[in-house]
């Protein structure tokens, strides 16, 4: 009977029933107000998806181009990890490279409804026994690569030269620029 | 008792080499939109059918320079992440992801599925056919602040 209870359990594991353990414990992730929001802090391997999944890999995690996961140390589960502390439609790589296959301590928020497995938010990130930090990394770089548009008025997605240029090409509904136009007009004209 | 337990080990192999194999890719052509996942995702923004298409493609452009995962939302509503296109790793923040935001496409590629996501490698955008949801007649720009108020100086 010991035996079944044992192989039972060991089935129901590696079943990866474990995705729905509560990481909320000493969590002080910061509501945002998302579908099927939970806060979730835990320790984790930083990895590079594609080399995770495809073995086709790069030196460190490649330095920025690619999307960074972690690899949860509770359940061995893979997160990609979508988005980081900062309200301004900016992801979480820049502050995950520093800990390029490293362990570290994360807190943010597990997120998303009627999926097989919730995407993360990561608002603060530690070498394990490190200090914490705040995960806002991507306007410090951005500011770094884009200098002179940094010096501009406004928020960094209002400048960034990649945006800029393909909304002056085909225009803020992406269907070219006289469709742009007359939207324009119907909207804001008077 | 002894057919359940050997049921069990059967079934105790079986997951264990769903999940060993869980690396290995499946050849798939996939169609659908390039989308911004966490707002997708997330509802952020508002609902899943505004937060696509032209009425969110402002919004698709700045969450993909910010290196937000880009995937794509075939027709079935499955959603995979993009992790390469075409030769190119530059998905986070890239100029060749950037060009196909908020178009239909159809991607030949590589699949791997992990703890309940799947994960596409693009070997070949077999075909693109630019923005085909026209949403923002519904929804106008999401968000609302997406196109500047000209007005407004």
């Amino acid at each position: 009977m010991k035996r079944l209870i044992v192989i039972a359990a060991m089935a129901w594991a590696s079943l990866g029933v474990a995705m729905a353990q509560d990481f909320s414990e000493g969590s002080e992730a910061k509501p945002w107000n998302l579908n099927g929001e939970e806060k979730a802090r835990f320790t984790a391997k930083v990895v590079d998806v594609l080399c995770e999944l495809s073995g086709d890999c790069a030196d460190n995690c490649g330095e920025g181009r690619r999307q960074l996961g972690l690899v949860r140390d509770a359940d061995d589960a893979l997160m990609i990890v979508m988005k980081n502390g900062q309200p301004v439609f900016s992801g979480a790589v820049a502050d995950l490279l520093p800990y390029c296959n490293q362990a570290v301590e994360v807190d943010g928020l597990l997120v998303g409804e009627g999926l097989p497995a919730k995407l993360y938010q990561v608002q603060r990130i530690r070498a394990v026994d490190g200090e914490w930090a705040k995960t806002n990394r991507f306007t410090k770089d951005w500011g770094k690569a884009y200098p002179d548009e940094a010096k501009l008025k406004g928020p960094w997605f209002r400048k960034d030269p990649r945006v800029t240029s393909r909304i002056a090409a085909e225009g803020y509904l992406g269907l070219g620029l006289e469709i742009d136009a007359a939207f324009i007009e119907e909207e804001f004209g008077e | 008792m002894k057919t359940i337990g050997r049921a069990l080990a059967v079934a105790v192999c079986l997951s264990w080499t769903v999940s060993a194999s869980a690396a290995t890719p499946e050849r798939v052509q996939i169609t659908g939109e390039i989308i911004d996942t966490w707002c997708y995702f997330s509802g952020v923004m508002g609902g899943p059918d505004a937060v696509v298409g032209s009425a969110h493609h402002t919004c698709a452009l700045w969450c993909a320079a910010g290196g937000i995962p880009v995937g794509v939302l075939a027709d079935d509503g499955t959603v995979y992440m993009v992790l390469k296109l075409e030769s190119e790793d530059h998905v986070a923040g890239g100029g060749t992801i950037m060009d196909l935001q908020s178009d239909r496409i159809t991607a030949d590629g590589l699949l791997y599925e992990r703890d309940g996501l799947k994960y596409l490698v693009v070997e070949e955008v077999v075909s693109n056919e630019g923005i085909t949801n026209p949403n923002h007649e519904d929804y106008g720009p999401v968000p609302p602040f997406a196109i500047p108020d000209p007005n407004k100086k």
